[in-house]
């Protein structure tokens, strides 16, 4: 059989995933604090006898699009979104330490600040406990403080601060679950300029024509593919037909 | 088959829902003490087709793997307790929450309810009522022939008889609160259920403890912000189309495949 059936085949496999990737996207365009995916593709040149023509194509997530997504006003003092990089440090299911941009807070029944995942939201001294508050406030920095139940407003008390931190975007990745982690499962070092916006949250920073351009693309090159697999077809056919016992 | 048709089918189903909480926000725009709701998702699992960082030979390895996302999915539609704005109405027995708390309610069932909806009315004993005719809990009865009812910030109902020069307290409101309100199950008919993600309700005097004052003579509007809503709804009918678009060129390409191949 002619090898560039394979290699057409591969390119449209790999396409196909390329476009799972897209749809996911798409699909988490409402998401909170989501970061678009991004992938690109690989050559895998195969080394061998005769003509080196059997280059493959690899589909690979090379990271996600780091961009900051537009900025919703909710007025809930628990919605805080990061202003430019960094990120919030919640407790992963293991009980270790991961990342997340999706700052829709909330304290549940036993006063343990929240994501809307359930995540429990760490402080400088591991997960944020609230005491039964009137009101509450989240400042720049993370500070968390409040006004405790039978206070006045003027007796404010900080409790404690959201801990922000900002690796580098080398040293995170993407686990299964969406939160973000190091790469050595170290956890990352507090960084004071990290700054936080309350009121606020953080849309999906997935750009939607751009997608829409994306899907366009694959969906062709995907079909160009197909044809490539077509044509090799036809060529075996007429090379059977010449050879054929007439 | 492909999980490209799949994150897309998923897309569909958290616009769906999304819209269907939007349609809930508008359709409680003129519901008094209505707390509007919000859709919250989250990215579903990732599968690792292709590892990151295995090694490509002894001395080198990949810089970037395969991990494909699988979709979305709607974790929670939680309510959003930001105050309404005040309608004054001038009826004596419609009462405003100003902060936090609800007021308690005996539901059919025996059990309490929690409301925000002070729109009181009195049922043939005198109780004091809801507008389904629930019980307000600490139960209050104003005695008959009342010529005038008032309510004060704390919660003390005062009733001035006829014949009589100063009014008599018959009863004071009580409020309960949660540690967690958006955990409250919403029940329908202005009601909310204590749930173990709310807590316990801890009751108290209104005014005390953190909890909000009454009002008397107002009623809280609907906090559902309609210019907000509309652009939600914007957004999730654009949304949900892009993700048709998806499904639908996906079915392309597989279409493609099985003609031409």
């Amino acid at each position: 059989m002619d090898r560039s059936l394979y290699v057409a085949m591969s390119g449209a496999k790999e396409t196909l995933l390329a476009q799972t990737s897209n749809n996911h996207n798409l699909a988490n365009v409402s998401t909170n604090g989501f970061k678009a995916d991004l992938s690109a593709f690989q050559s895998r040149a195969v080394q061998g006898p005769g003509y080196a023509s059997r280059v493959y194509s690899t589909d690979a997530t090379v990271g996600w699009d780091n961009t900051t997504g537009a900025l919703a006003q909710t007025g809930q003092e628990l919605d805080v979104a990061v202003q430019g990089d960094g990120w919030i440090a919640v407790q992963a299911r293991n009980g270790g330490e991961a990342y997340t941009r999706a700052g829709n807070l909330h304290v549940d029944v036993n006063g343990l600040l929240q994501t809307a995942t359930g995540h429990p939201v760490l402080g400088d001294n591991g997960p944020i406990s609230v005491p039964p508050y009137s009101a509450i406030n989240v400042g720049r920095d993370g500070t968390i403080s409040i006004v405790p139940v039978g206070q006045q407003a003027s007796t404010m008390a900080a409790i404690t601060r959201i801990k922000l931190v900002n690796p580098p975007t080398s040293n995170l990745h993407r686990g299964d679950d969406g939160l973000f982690r190091t790469n050595n499962g170290a956890p990352a070092e507090s960084d004071a300029t990290v700054s936080l916006a309350s009121g606020v949250l953080e849309s999906s920073n997935v750009n939607v024509a751009d997608a829409m351009v994306q899907m366009i693309e694959l969906a062709r090159r995907f079909d160009l593919q197909v044809k490539a697999m077509k044509n090799t077809d036809e060529n075996a056919q007429v090379t059977a037909k010449l050879l054929g016992l007439s | 088959m492909n999980t490209a048709l799949w994150a897309a089918k998923t897309g569909l189903d958290a616009q769906q829902t999304q819209m269907a909480v939007v349609a809930n926000n508008l359709a409680n725009v003129n519901t008094t003490g209505f707390k509007k709701g919000r859709a919250v998702f989250e990215d579903l699992m990732y599968q690792n087709l292709r590892q990151v960082g295995a090694s490509t030979s002894q001395t080198t390895e990949a810089p970037s793997g395969l991990s494909l996302g699988t979709g979305v999915r709607v974790i929670a539609t939680e309510k959003v307790y930001t105050q309404g704005s005040f309608n004054q109405t001038g009826n004596s027995l419609d009462v405003a929450i100003a902060g936090r708390g609800f007021l308690q309610v005996t539901m059919p069932d025996g059990s309490i309810g929690y409301t925000r909806d002070g729109s009181l009315q009195l049922n043939s004993q005198g109780q004091l009522v809801t507008a389904s005719g629930y019980a307000i809990q600490p139960s209050i009865t104003i005695p008959p022939g009342a010529q005038s009812i008032s309510i004060g910030n704390d919660g003390t109902v005062s009733a001035t008889l006829a014949g009589a020069s100063s009014p008599t307290t018959v009863g004071t409101l009580q409020l309960a609160d949660f540690v967690n309100p958006a955990g409250l199950q919403p029940h329908g008919e202005n009601l909310l259920v204590a749930s173990a993600a709310s807590g316990t309700a801890q009751t108290g005097t209104p005014g005390l403890s953190g909890l909000g004052t009454l009002q008397q003579g107002s009623i809280e509007s609907s906090n559902v912000n309609v210019v907000e809503e509309m652009v939600n709804m914007i957004e999730t009918q654009r949304a949900y189309e892009m993700n048709t678009k998806a499904i639908s060129t996906t079915d392309q390409m597989l279409q493609f495949v099985s003609q031409n191949l």
